[in-house]
Parts: structure tokens; C-alpha cells; sequence
């Protein structure tokens, strides 16, 4: 069967079985960028959002998504300009092995688009079903809720020094 | 508990070498260190400074390739199931599959006796070569040992298709009596797993009439002397630990195809890619010059992919079905077919005299390797030569593991390694002794804890497990100090309802840096003709942010920026050898190849540079992407010199540096652990308010990544101590096979944790670097059981820690 989805901004039709999770569908139209973790709905490493609400994509049948806009982690900032909240992730050392990242950030986005200023708190609630098993969620908070100072306008570098290109800048040491 | 000294050992590697006096010169305290390697804060470019994630663009973006997402580049790319067995032990009869083989999409079958299967036994325990863990298992078996052995693979069009075949399998067994006590399994009279014929590369102590796998024995001093003495009181207590799972959100997953040149390649997610090939041209008997494995990014592995868990699989059915086969692990086999830390028993008993000078310490570690033996001796032997070292100042210590067989899934290697059950027992029985002698438990561990200049004996008491040591580095008492502080030691404030009950534990940790004289890691540099540079490195970066590492290590050296070195890891067509990233070692080990190849590399530069600037190489330095005369200031930059290198009218010369590094030593990191509990002495239920913890890791080569470390490591032992791990029905069937099961602390329900990072320099490493990744990940369990101790008053010695356990004590209490 054909289905209507806008990816990114772009729509597209893509054929599939109604009960195809979207998870396997997107991948397969290229946006490997979601992630499969668990096999559904529990690890949070799918998540895109689907009419602006963070959602496993996994666990939501293609036909359940049929006529929405997703927005994938590839929908959000490139590798040259990264998303404020991709910037905080890189920031913080938030970052380690990176498979549950695009979940992390896609429901980061939803949460600060309706929380701009979540208490930290409110932030563990938010991600409490992205599973990570590398950081131990103490830097991705720390990131979260500097993306959320960032998103408010505030660009400066994180508040742990930014990084040593920046530092470099500050030195100003040269041999010449 | 079974007595350790009854029955007494058939083999072991108990023989203890005559102490030689001279033999302590091989271990001077002072090192004889390049004159680079210790750079003060100010003299650092690149190391110690918190660069980028070499990867994170791509991380971040989603752009980044994991084994999985290959899947679009092979067209004609089939996906792979495996049947398991449904029996914890017994013999295969028939596996019918003709239903399966004539499915539309199907493209191959294979079960025990199909020919692309291998007869050869092997584990799949990623180590060096020779071993130490017995070959006792085949690809596909007949003989099934655990609830999950596999006995049938499939290869199909699609991940549909490849299930539905499966399930169409039917298999017949003659079923065996099983066990799934390690206690049970250690006697005569259990159901035997192994016989003599089934293992090959048999290991030191095994006993397969009473289902043990191996034991191992060390001592130093008079162990059993010291307890008979009348001046000392003897204390003794033990410790039980959960299997835990690694749980990397990437499962293991693994790609096989044969490239244009009908080479076999292996694209796979894996911690030890040289270990890989070797063990797969063992088992398929293909030379190894014709396999080739490659690691894109890994999703974590913790020690789990320190295993060639998955990888034959694929292999034989591209063979047999002659196209690429994806296998990419169910999260049910992760739980329960891939590997996970070994549960222990862990007796401790201290000979201590009336002041509180401890005379004696003796471990005993009854281990459940599982249905395998992969990684069961040396696992097993780590948790004495780990954390007994951490005091090295007591006289007499001795440690012994029996390592047992049971009809329950494999275990493995896992962060920590063996160190974490150690820790417990040592640090928790320590507790209680303090406690009964009325000592201040950190003034108590002081007498007797590790210094600079020690020479730590402990550490070499097992023979080929460690070596004999001398202590250059250690911040213990910095470690200490810090922690202390930061969790409020001294201004504790207890909560205003009765019912409720603050303390603090702290607990100690010493971890490695590498395996003393068994690992080789090694790098290659090349530089182009615009000045950048290509870093081929076997090291394996598997989420840690060891390439990113490596780039600082190297542009510190070279004087260059990062973002002018491309990296590349992992590919053993492509970087030279390395043993893989585990034990802790892959900075201090490969990181010291890296430096080694960098300066190989800068002595090239700077001889052009000479050349250039004519001036005498000893007056010149590098930096800033230059090569510059500290005399007279001029300068070259690299770009000119890779260009003149490249094409020069008179002589050319293409700028390689390459650096091998292998070593005796493996300094210890070390860490202080500091754990806040409330706890409700009606309920037992606790709250964990915050988690400190303290980590001497020499100079840290990026201060942000090694906090990661520190904060990842310290949030999976926390987990550790009050997670239900994975536990099995009467049957050995799996209770846990998703992450709802498994129930591991979400963010919600992590308490804070601090890192703190106390630099010492520790002379033989990088820079002055040792290891970071394991140390944090053995003290949250004895810590939190102190704290609890501390709060209400009840000792709880078995993994987890949880609610109803507390309860039940304090009513024993009442």
C-alpha cells in the first residue's frame, strides 16, 4: 500500500504493509539516523516527531502515521550547522557511543518547544524513557538544560569552557 | 559456601616464585621518562584540553554509520535468524527444516551438520592468543548447554521471512538433567556439562566431574599462618553479585560478504577486530591474510563485544547462501544469549590485631561461568588481583576462585572484569571490620592502603594474572579528600521525621591499565602533502572517544590542530594490529603506539624543517602547525614542508611515523566512592541522594570525555546495586528479555552524580595518563551497602540492594 508522509519537510509516498512500523520505514527510505535499540517501543532510540509530539517510531504502525510530517534527527541541524541542541549535546561530552542520541535531541526538542525552561527535574522526566547506557545521563541533562538557556536566544559557549577551538581563541598563543 | 581449602586443588597456578631481592630492581621508582611526556598545564596544546568528539558532528546529526545501516549498500543483502534451544541441557536428534527451506525468500539452513558449519570447537571469549579460556563450543551445537544455545540459522530476504522460517523449525531433543546452582552444579553427584573430549585448550584446574571449568590460587606471605596467630581476631563475611547484562542500546550486530576479490569481510560491531580474524580463520580454517574485519561506529559495548558472539553466524551463511547475510541480535538474545557479568559467592576474611592492623586478607570466589567457560579464569582472577592490591601494605594475602559450569547462559567479559564482586566483598567486609573495632573506616583504610613508592606484590601473586608492581602514581588521599567534601562527610543532617535515616558509605576502587606484559597496540602516520596527517590506529573506539584521544595525543606532539588529522581505526586491512579495547588499556596501550608514531613522524619533519629553514634540528620545535626556530624565530609551516617532502627537486620523501607499544607495567587508576542514602526504617525503602565519586586517572587526555567515563561507569555500577538483574525460571528460562523486564535506572530515577577528577602523572603512560573507564564501575555497590549499614543499621552483603531486603533485616534486627 502507498502512504503520505512529509519527512523533513518533504513528502513522500512510500509503499508499504499498513502494520510496517515506521521505525524499519524510515530507515529504509534512508534515515538511518533512527535508531533500533530494543525491538519496540521501550528504548527511546527511534523517537522523531510526528506532528511535533516526540514519539518511538518503532512502536507506531506507518499506517497510524499515514498524512503526518515527521521530523527526523536528519530534519534537524547539519554536521557544519549543528541545531542549538546538537551544539549542547557536543558541548557537554553528552555524547558518547551516539546510538541513543537522535532520540535524545528529538525529544529534547519536543520538550523544550512546550517547556522553555524546564527544571532539571522536569528534564529527567522528559527523557526518563530514552535509555542510555554510556553516560549515565548526568551530561545529557547538563546538556538539555543548557540547550534550553541556548534556545532562548542565549548562544554562548557552555558553561564548562566550550570547546578547544574556543579555548584556543582565548590563548591567543602563536610562535610566529 | 564450598570450603575453599576442601577438596584440595588438582592443578592451579598456585606456584609461588622464591622472592628474590634483586628482583625488585626491575621495578625502579624512578622511570625513565621521555622528556616530553610530563607537561605542565601550561606547556599543553592539545592534551588534557576538552576537544570536540572527533565523531559528534556526525553523532549528533544522525549522519553516523553503525553496523545496521550498511543494509542500503547491499542490494542482495539477506538477514539472519538463529533457533535456540528451548531445553537448558541435552542432545539435538532431528531439526526438521524442509518447511523452512522452501519458503519463497529463504536462501539458506543451516543446523550442526551442515557442511558450511565448522566441526572445530572454539570460545568466543576475544582474547589474545594463546586463550585462557577453554575452546568448548561450536558454532551451531548438537550438545545444547543453556536455555539459547544455538542450534539453527537461517538466512531470508527479510527480517519477516527469516522469523517465519524459524519458527517453522522443529527440533527434537533427548533431554539431560540440568543445573542452574553454582553451588549445586560444584558436587559430584550434579548433572555433568562437560566431558574430557568436549574441550579443547583445556585451562588449569579444570574438574569436569564436578562441573569446574578452572581454579586459580595465588598468596603472598604466610595467608593461613597469620589467621592462627593469637594476637589477631579473625573477621569473615560474604558477598553475592547479580548477572548482569550489558545492555548497549546497539545489540550485537554483524555483516559478512565476500568483496570483488572473493575476501571475506566482516563488517562488524566489535571491541577486538585482530581477535576476530584470528578466531574466525581458526574455526572456518580461511588463512588469515583473507578475512577482514572492520569496525564502523559501536553502539557501547562494555565488554560485551569483547566477543566474537555473533560474527561466525553471518559468515556461514554468506558462504552457504553466496550473498551478504546481516545478523543483528534480538534484544530476548541479548538477555539471554549474549553474554553478561558473572554472578559470584565472595568469601572475605581478615586476620586483624586489636589496634586495627589488618596481618592477613584471603579472598574466596566461587564463580558461575554459565554454560561456557569464555573469560571464566581470568575473570575470575581479577577479582582478587584487582582490588586486594589496593593494600599492598598488609603482610599476608591469598585468593582463590573455583570456576563453575552451570545450565544458565554464558558469561563474559564486563566493565570492571571481575573487580566489581572484589570490590564488594573487600570493601564491604572492610566496613564491618572497622566498624567492630570502632575505627574511622577512612582512617582505618589509610594504614594500609597503597602509596608512592610501594611496591605492590599483591598484584603479581597469581602467576600469569598480573605482575609485581611499583606504585608511581596515586592520589588516594586526594581522592578521599575531595569526595569527602563534596558529599558532606562532616556536616550531615539528619531528616526531621523519626522514621527516617541519613548515612554515607564510601568504598575504595583500584582498577589496572592494560594486562601487564600481554597486549600490543600499535599506529601508523602518514602526512600529506599539505601538511595534514592520516592516523591509522588499531586501538577501537567504541564509544569512549579513544579516536578522539588519539588525535590529541598526536597533534600534541606534532604541533598541529586536530581538525588536520584524519583518523582511522579499526580495519585490519587498513591499521596495523592492535589486541582491541579492553582491559582498560586502549589509551595507555594504543595511545602510547600513537605518540610513539607521532614523534617517529616529527623527527622526519623537523629534518626537513632544518632543511628549510636552515637552521640545526635541535634548535627547532613544533607548533601551532608550524615547525619554528626557538632562536631566531623563523618559521616553516607544515604545509611547505609536506609539500617540499612530496616533490622536492633534490630529494623526496613521504613522512611516515609508526610506533608499536607493549609493556610490563599497568599502573593502577584509582577511586573514591561516596554514597548519600535515606532510608525509611519502617519500610526499608531508600532513597539515594547522591552519588560522589573521586578518580585518579593520571592526566586525563580530554578532562570531558574522562568525566563521561567516570559519570557512565559509576551510573552502571549504581545499577548494579539496586537492579534485579537477569534471573531465570526452575526450568533456566529467561524472566528477563526486554528492558521493561530488566528495569534498570531510567534519568528519572538516577540520582546526581558527581565526578571529580584528581590529576597525578603517572610516568609510564601517555602523557602521564592511565586508565579511567573500569575503576568507577566496582564501588557503588559496597558503598551504598555501607551507607545503609551507616543509616539504619543492617548489613545487606547480596546484590541488589532493594526495599524488601532492608525490611526483612531491620525486623530480624527487632
Amino acid at each position: 500500500m502507498q502512504f503520505g508522509l512529509t519527512i523533513n519537510g518533504e513528502s513522500t509516498e512510500v509503499d508499504a504493509a499498513p502494520d510496517d512500523d515506521l521505525a524499519s520505514v524510515l530507515r529504509s527510505e534512508g534515515y538511518t539516523g533512527v535508531k533500533c535499540g530494543c525491538d519496540g517501543g521501550v528504548c527511546g532510540a527511534s523517537k522523531v516527531l510526528i506532528e511535533g509530539e516526540a514519539l518511538m517510531a518503532c512502536g507506531t504502525t506507518v499506517e497510524e502515521a499515514d498524512g503526518t510530517s515527521i521530523v527526523t534527527i536528519e530534519g534537524l541541524g547539519t554536521q557544519e550547522d549543528l541545531h542549538p541542541i546538537q551544539r549542547a549535546f557536543v558541548d557537554h561530552f553528552a555524547v558518547q557511543c551516539g546510538f541513543c542520541i537522535p532520540g535524545m535531541i528529538i525529544q529534547t526538542k519536543e520538550l523544550l518547544e512546550e517547556n522553555p525552561n524546564p527544571s532539571e527535574a522536569e528534564v529527567r522526566e522528559a527523557i526518563d524513557d530514552n535509555l542510555c547506557r554510556c553516560t549515565g545521563y548526568q551530561k545529557p541533562v547538563e546538556a538539555i538544560l543548557d540547550a534550553a538557556e541556548r534556545t532562548n536566544g542565549d548562544e554562548a559557549v557552555a558553561a564548562d569552557g566550550g570547546t578547544l577551538s574556543d579555548r584556543r581563541t582565548n590563548t591567543g598563543e602563536t610562535h610566529d | 559456601m564450598t570450603d575453599p581449602d576442601n577438596p584440595k586443588p588438582d592443578g592451579g597456578t598456585a606456584s609461588q616464585p622464591e622472592q628474590d631481592p634483586s628482583a625488585f630492581e626491575d621495578h625502579p621508582l624512578e622511570w625513565d621518562e621521555s622528556e616530553n611526556n610530563n607537561l605542565a598545564p601550561d606547556e599543553r596544546a592539545s592534551i588534557s584540553l576538552p576537544a570536540e568528539k572527533d565523531d559528534d558532528p556526525k553523532l549528533v546529526t544522525g549522519q553516523a554509520k553503525y553496523t545496521a545501516d550498511y543494509e542500503k549498500k547491499f542490494p542482495d543483502l539477506a538477514h539472519a535468524r538463529v533457533v535456540r534451544s528451548e531445553i537448558p541441557h541435552g542432545k539435538v536428534t532431528t531439526v526438521e527444516t524442509s518447511e523452512a527451506e522452501e519458503m519463497d525468500g529463504v536462501h539458506a539452513v543451516l543446523t550442526p551438520w551442515s557442511e558450511e558449519i565448522p566441526d572445530a570447537k572454539y570460545t568466543s571469549a576475544g582474547q589474545s592468543y594463546p586463550e585462557p579460556s577453554p575452546w568448548d563450543m561450536n558454532v551451531l551445537n548438537e550438545h545444547v548447554r543453556y536455555v539459547g544455545d544455538p542450534i539453527a540459522a537461517i538466512a531470508a530476504d527479510d527480517v519477516e521471512t527469516a522469523r517465519a522460517a524459524a519458527d517453522s523449525i522443529e527440533i527434537e531433543y533427548e533431554a539431560d538433567d540440568y543445573v542452574l546452582d553454582p553451588e549445586e552444579a560444584y558436587s559430584t553427584d550434579a548433572p555433568q556439562l562437560f566431558a574430557e573430549d568436549d574441550v579443547e585448550n583445556k585451562i588449569v584446574g579444570h574438574d569436569y566431574d564436578r562441573n569446574r571449568m578452572a581454579q586459580i590460587e595465588g598468596e603472598i606471605g604466610e595467608t593461613v599462618a597469620a589467621f592462627e596467630r593469637d594476637d589477631v581476631h579473625v573477621h569473615e563475611s560474604e558477598w553475592e553479585t547479580i548477572r548482569q547484562s550489558h545492555a548497549q542500546i546497539e545489540k550485537h550486530t554483524s555483516l559478512a560478504y565476500a568483496d570483488e576479490d572473493d575476501r571475506h569481510v566482516l563488517i562488524t560491531s566489535t571491541q577486538v577486530p585482530n581477535h576476530t580474524r584470528r578466531q574466525l580463520a581458526h574455526l572456518f580454517d580461511i588463512p588469515i591474510r583473507d578475512i577482514r574485519v572492520s569496525k564502523p561506529r559501536v553502539g557501547g559495548g562494555f565488554g560485551g563485544k569483547q566477543a566474537m558472539v555473533v560474527e561466525p553466524i553471518p559468515l556461514a551463511l554468506s558462504l552457504a547462501a553466496d550473498r551478504p547475510v546481516l545478523y543483528e541480535a534480538t534484544r530476548e538474545e541479548e538477555f539471554h544469549a549474549m553474554r553478561s557479568r558473572h554472578p559470584m559467592k565472595v568469601r572475605a576474611r581478615t586476620a586483624v590485631t586489636e589496634d586495627g592492623a589488618i596481618e592477613a586478607i584471603d579472598l574466596y570466589a566461587l564463580s558461575n561461568t554459565g554454560a561456557y567457560g569464555s573469560h571464566g579464569m581470568t575473570v575470575a582472577g581479577n577479582v582478587g588481583s584487582k582490588p586486594m592490591p589496593l593494600y599492598s601494605k598488609v603482610p599476608n594475602a591469598r585468593f582463590k576462585a573455583d570456576i563453575v559450569h552451570t545450565n544458565t547462559p554464558q558469561t563474559g567479559a564486563m566493565r570492571g572484569y571481575g573487580a566489581p564482586q572484589g570490590t564488594l566483598a573487600l570493601e564491604g567486609h572492610l566496613d564491618e571490620v572497622a566498624r567492630d573495632l570502632d575505627l574511622d573506616p577512612v582512617e582505618f583504610r589509610q594504614q594500609h592502603y597503597m602509596e608512592v613508592g610501594d611496591l605492590d606484590e599483591i598484584a603479581g601473586m597469581m602467576g600469569g594474572e598480573g605482575a609485581e608492581r611499583r606504585i608511581r602514581s596515586c592520589g588516594l588521599d586526594e581522592c578521599i579528600e575531595r569526595g569527602m567534601e563534596a558529599i558532606g562527610w562532616d556536616s550531615l543532617e539528619q531528616p526531621d521525621e523519626d522514621h527516617l535515616h541519613r548515612g554515607i558509605g564510601m568504598a575504595l576502587s583500584a582498577q589496572g591499565t592494560g594486562v601487564a606484559g600481554d597486549e600490543l597496540g600499535a599506529a601508523q602516520l602518514m602526512m600529506n602533502e599539505d601538511g595534514s596527517f592520516h592516523l591509522h590506529v588499531g586501538g577501537v573506539d567504541i564509544g569512549t572517544g579513544a579516536d578522539t584521544a588519539f588525535i590529541q595525543i598526536a597533534a600534541e606532539v606534532l604541533g598541529c590542530d586536530e581538525k588536520d588529522i584524519v583518523i582511522k581505526s579499526s580495519d585490519t586491512d587498513v591499521t596495523p594490529f592492535d589486541y582491541g579495547a579492553y582491559a582498560s588499556s586502549t589509551t595507555y596501550i594504543s595511545g602510547t603506539a600513537v605518540k610513539k608514531a607521532a614523534e617517529d613522524a616529527r623527527e622526519r619533519i623537523l629534518y626537513w624543517g632544518s632543511k628549510l629553514l636552515d637552521e640545526p634540528e635541535a634548535t627547532l620545535e613544533t607548533g601551532d602547525g608550524a615547525v619554528y626556530s626557538e632562536e631566531t624565530g623563523a618559521s616553516v609551516d607544515l604545509e611547505e614542508i609536506g609539500y617540499e617532502a612530496a616533490y622536492g627537486h633534490e630529494e623526496r620523501e613521504h613522512i611516515l611515523g609508526k610506533g608499536t607499544h607493549c609493556t610490563e607495567e599497568s599502573p593502577p587508576p584509582f577511586a573514591a566512592q561516596f554514597v548519600d542514602v535515606t532510608v525509611n526504617e519502617e519500610t526499608g525503602e531508600f532513597d539515594v541522594n547522591k552519588l560522589v565519586v573521586a578518580v585518579d586517572c593520571g592526566v586525563a587526555i580530554n578532562p570531558g570525555m574522562a568525566e563521561g567515563q567516570v559519570e557512565g561507569a559509576n551510573h552502571m555500577s549504581y545499577e548494579m546495586a539496586v537492579s534485579e538483574g537477569i534471573t531465570f525460571d526452575d526450568e533456566g528460562r529467561p524472566e528477563v528479555t526486554d528492558f521493561n523486564e530488566y528495569d534498570w535506572p531510567t534519568a528519572a530515577e538516577t540520582p546526581t552524580i558527581e565526578s571529580i577528577l584528581i590529576e597525578t602523572h603517572e610516568p609510564t603512560g601517555p602523557f602521564g595518563a592511565k586508565s579511567v573507564a573500569e575503576v568507577p564501575t566496582n564501588t557503588v555497590p559496597p558503598a551504598l551497602s555501607n551507607a545503609i549499614r551507616e543509616a539504619v543499621g543492617v548489613r545487606i552483603t547480596d546484590m541488589p540492594i532493594t526495599a524488601e531486603k532492608i525490611e526483612s533485616e531491620l525486623e530480624n534486627g527487632d
